[in-house]
């Protein structure tokens, strides 16, 4: 029972940090129909960027966030500019493509600066834990779980109570309807893009604590949003939240009841059930194909 | 079968045995290439023979494979438009198929080629049932999972695939002087097949069909194409060939582990060889292949390999996807057509030929047959979105041989009520009757054979098909062996010809859809359902969006195939345009049927005025309370 419990709170914690990270990816999804495929390379290249200025200042990672959001955010913002601008209106294939060879060449500047060897980062209270009853509880994973929550708040509270957050929603929901009421899409894209990107970059840096890192991780790491969201429902934000905890459970029963070594296939599992049986996932809805959006 | 078309449609000039326009086209582009590629094939079967140099010869093979997977890749990303980014599993697959055949069973590894191109086909075919209900997105989420589930298995399936520690396969037992002849012929011969069995789907209605699926599968689905099947089909085509080259390549190079085998880069080489040759090309992606492979040699000789293969192949994705859409061969055939088409007028600008209007200025007015039996039957169906009761028991009857027509207010569920009858929707409840078979839970496609032709509310056609392509792609039946038969034979040609000629867009047969007025595309769309020889044709807004000439002209073409038995359920806004040529009418609000009959009758309803009206009586009482 104490086993069960442990993985079960460690994997509601792991969960809240999934979370973060795949309301960045879903969110993009949402309003610019893009499937972010570089959103793993920017959580690693965050949590890069993290390992550095522990390094060089001793700067504690969570702390570190307030430096890498904007920071994420600008480069977000200047990518999307820079490359995915120009194949905002085109069917899904470009997008995909695009965005998964930006994966590769951050992938391929991350090993150029800091080497393909495994990082991770280290802070005083890494290796405690709370020990509750007789659970315990590594303060990593606890501090982390509750920033990404705090963080995540946040990002549902800029979603759902700001002028920017209405904006979102509408070009999510019906971009010409949107343009008509005098929102920018196009620049509501590009914001859009850089905060999923910076939510990427508070969540690497979460990350950071969590796993031992290298410039590949990256593959892993959206295997696991890509089947969050697709269990939870593309596009949907609560939907990315409840699919990201049941894969932070779902992982920790793997590696306590099974083997550690197939907790990676969670998230393969998760599509190829969810796309057989549901494929709008939880909280997805199927949109009406013969209303034409021309 | 009543064959109103050939014998009817041929009012129009006939101008049945043209040359089909794929080959048409196929002759203008044919020299400038011919000549490469006879040129090119000559060198690569001869090289070995001619030059003793092992680096070339690995280059070669190495080209070769990445061409069998990209030309493979082919089958369902360039014709089916399903993008995959794990092509290169099938290369992993048959490779550890052969190796662990070798060490568990035994035998040359030649032996087990086959059965590695028979799993990779079956696993594809697997993944095809998946892919029935992802598109888009989803699919291509589902490839990355497939490559990386596929990895897992290897590294952790210790007892079948001794893990990280990979399989050694047995050294070649064959002359030195013979190099590494087998492997490249074995693997030249693979290619051979690959690009004979996508020049054949291409040319036959299984490549069809594949292409109206990339192009619109939900409208693919409802002119008869059985999609899940071609789907399979075509994944099984992509992957069987692949397998075999990766069994040829996990041979060649005599070491099978999980990270070689199944490292994305492999895939996302043999995509860039596609993208970068050009996608639905014959010849593109073998030409892809070759300079993606020495891409790789230069990148591994010159800059040591590792990260720079990351960023030049992550950077060349990128770029390409921004730069070079359309690949190599589409882009430079685009050039060599636009510098033979110099100073021709295209047909853009001409009028509408065809059906003389002069002579049926004054049409008789409409007395259609409604005497008829039921031909379709709607009971009680209903379809909610969310909260939303778009369809709410709507019960109705088309009688056999009338011109029916339903009508309601915005958003009282016509379209919905379309939608649920031909298949593109499933009803939360109800039952569908045409020609006194339960249709309802059918799939779009058995619809379409039984009889049941629709068009759709904004125009559907096949965008980068030819017209003429447009109209032959519908299929009044399916069997598997049907799959085969030419994409375009000389008995269809014709018969879509005449009916392009019915509609009056004869002239425009080899134009791209997509380059059509949106009133062409209506008279194109109506050709296209005609060529099912439905029994029942149903058309949404025939006279919405476009200029009252071409109304007056649908609507004659509507009484004259009615004259000739066909059934019609029209939806219309246009009221004029339904009571001068529809009875019975149907009145849909609110998603049920409130009322119906002669034109004259519904007209003088009240309840139908309310439908329409109510809201403004509601709107005015407050004002003179």
């Amino acid at each position: 029972m104490t086993e069960f419990l442990q993985a079960l709170i460690l994997g509601l914690l792991i969960g809240g940090v999934y979370a973060l990270l795949a309301a960045g990816l879903t969110l993009i999804f949402g309003v610019m129909n893009v499937i972010n495929i570089a959103h793993g390379a920017f959580l690693i290249l965050a949590a890069f960027i993290t390992w550095s200025l522990w390094r060089a200042t001793g700067l504690d990672p969570l702390a570190a966030i307030v430096l890498l959001t904007p920071l994420m955010f600008a480069f977000g913002w200047l990518l999307y500019n820079a490359t995915i601008r120009r194949i905002r209106r085109a069917p899904p294939a470009p997008s995909v493509l695009l965005t998964f060879g930006l994966a590769l060449f951050i992938e391929g500047i991350m090993g150029v600066i800091w080497g393909n060897t495994s990082h991770s980062v280290r802070p005083a209270y890494s290796t405690d834990s709370f020990k509750i009853g007789e659970l315990f509880l590594p303060k990593a994973q606890v501090y982390g779980g509750l920033v990404a929550i705090a963080v995540l708040t946040s990002l549902y509270l800029v979603l759902t109570r700001s002028w920017l957050g209405r904006a979102i929603r509408a070009s999510a929901v019906n971009p010409q309807g949107a343009e008509l009421v005098g929102v920018n899409v196009a620049s509501v894209a590009a914001l859009t893009f850089a905060i999923g990107v910076a939510s990427a970059g508070a969540g690497g840096a979460i990350a950071s604590v969590l796993y031992p890192f290298l410039p590949g991780s990256h593959y892993q790491w959206i295997a696991r949003l890509l089947g969050i969201i697709v269990l939870g429902g593309m596009g949907s934000l609560p939907g990315a939240v409840i699919g990201a905890l049941c894969l932070g459970v779902a992982e920790l029963m793997t590696v306590t009841y099974i083997a550690p070594e197939w907790a990676t296939g969670v998230p393969y599992l998760f599509v190829f059930v969810v796309l057989l049986l549901r494929p709008q996932g939880i909280l997805g809805t199927r949109l009406r194909q013969d209303v034409a959006t021309a | 079968m009543t064959d109103v078309g050939a014998a009817a449609y041929s009012e129009g000039t006939l101008k049945g045995g043209g040359v089909p326009p794929s080959r048409a086209r196929s002759k203008v582009l044919r020299s400038p290439w011919t000549a490469v590629i006879v040129a090119a094939t000559l060198f690569i079967a001869a090289f070995p023979v001619l030059s003793d140099d092992l680096y070339y010869q690995n280059m070669f093979i190495l080209s070769m494979v990445f061409a069998i997977g990209a030309v493979g890749l082919n089958v369902i990303t360039g014709y089916a438009g399903y993008v995959s980014l794990g092509q290169g599993a099938f290369i992993g697959l048959g490779a550890y198929a052969v190796g662990v055949c070798v060490n568990d069973i035994g035998g040359s590894p030649w032996v087990w080629i086959p059965v590695a191109g028979l799993l990779s086909g079956a696993v594809a075919a697997l993944l095809g049932v998946v892919a029935m209900r992802a598109r888009g997105h989803s699919f291509v989420i589902l490839t990355i999972a497939f490559l990386f589930l596929l990895q897992l298995l290897a590294t952790n399936w210790d007892s079948l695939t001794n893990g990280t520690g990979g399989i050694t396969l047995p050294i070649p037992t064959w002359s030195v002087d013979y190099q590494y002849w087998p492997f490249y012929y074995s693997l030249l011969g693979l290619l051979a097949l690959s690009l004979l069995l996508t020049w054949w789907i291409r040319r036959n209605k299984f490549g069809m069909g594949l292409i109206a699926i990339r192009e619109d599968e939900d409208k693919a689905a409802t002119v008869g194409v059985s999609t899940p099947t071609y789907k399979i089909l075509a994944f099984s085509a992509s992957a069987v060939f692949v397998g075999m080259a990766g069994g040829v390549y996990g041979y060649y190079i005599s070491f099978i582990d999980p990270l070689g085998m199944f490292n994305i880069l492999l895939s996302v080489q043999i995509i860039l060889s596609l993208l970068l040759g050009g996608r639905a090309t014959l010849w593109g992606p073998v030409l892809g292949a070759f300079i993606i492979e020495w891409l790789n040699e230069t990148t591994n000789n010159e800059f040591g390999g590792g990260n720079a293969r990351l960023l030049i192949f992550g950077g060349l994705l990128a770029l390409v996807v921004l730069f070079l859409p359309g690949g190599i061969v589409p882009t430079v055939n685009g050039w060599i057509e636009r510098w033979r088409a110099r100073g021709q007028a295209g047909l853009a600008g001409e009028r509408l030929t065809g059906v003389d209007l002069r002579e049926r200025a004054a049409p008789p007015p409409a007395e259609p047959a409604v005497s008829g039996s039921p031909l379709l039957e709607v009971k009680g169906l209903e379809k909610r979105f969310g909260g939303v009761r778009a369809v709410d028991g709507a019960s109705f009857a088309v009688p056999e041989g009338s011109i029916t027509a339903l009508i309601g207010p915005n958003g009282s569920g016509k379209t919905t009520v379309f939608n649920l009858i031909g298949g593109t929707m499933a009803p939360q409840a109800g039952e569908v009757w045409f020609d006194g078979r339960r249709i309802d839970g059918k799939p779009p496609w058995r619809r379409a054979h039984l009889g049941l032709g629709r068009t759709f509310q904004i125009t559907r056609l096949f965008p980068d098909m030819t017209v003429l392509e447009n109209v032959v792609a519908p299929l009044r039946e399916f069997h598997v062996g049907l799959l085969g038969a030419d994409a375009v034979s000389g008995r269809e040609a014709k018969r879509a010809e005449e009916l392009l000629e019915f509609v009056g867009m004869g002239k425009y047969r080899d134009v791209r859809a997509a380059a059509l007025s949106y009133g062409q595309q209506k008279l194109v769309e109506l050709a296209q359902i005609l060529m099912l020889d439905p029994k029942l044709i149903m058309l949404d807004e025939p006279a919405g969006g476009i200029n009252p000439t071409l109304i007056e002209r649908i609507g004659e073409m509507i009484r004259e195939l009615n004259a000739r038995g066909k059934t019609f359920l029209i939806v219309e806004h246009n009221m004029p345009f339904v009571l001068g040529l529809c009875n019975p009418v149907l009145v849909l609000a609110r998603g049920q049927t409130i009322a119906s009959g002669s034109p004259d009758e519904v007209q003088r309803d009240p309840k139908v005025l309310d439908a329409y009206l109510g809201e403004d009586f509601r709107l005015e009482q407050p004002v003179g309370a």
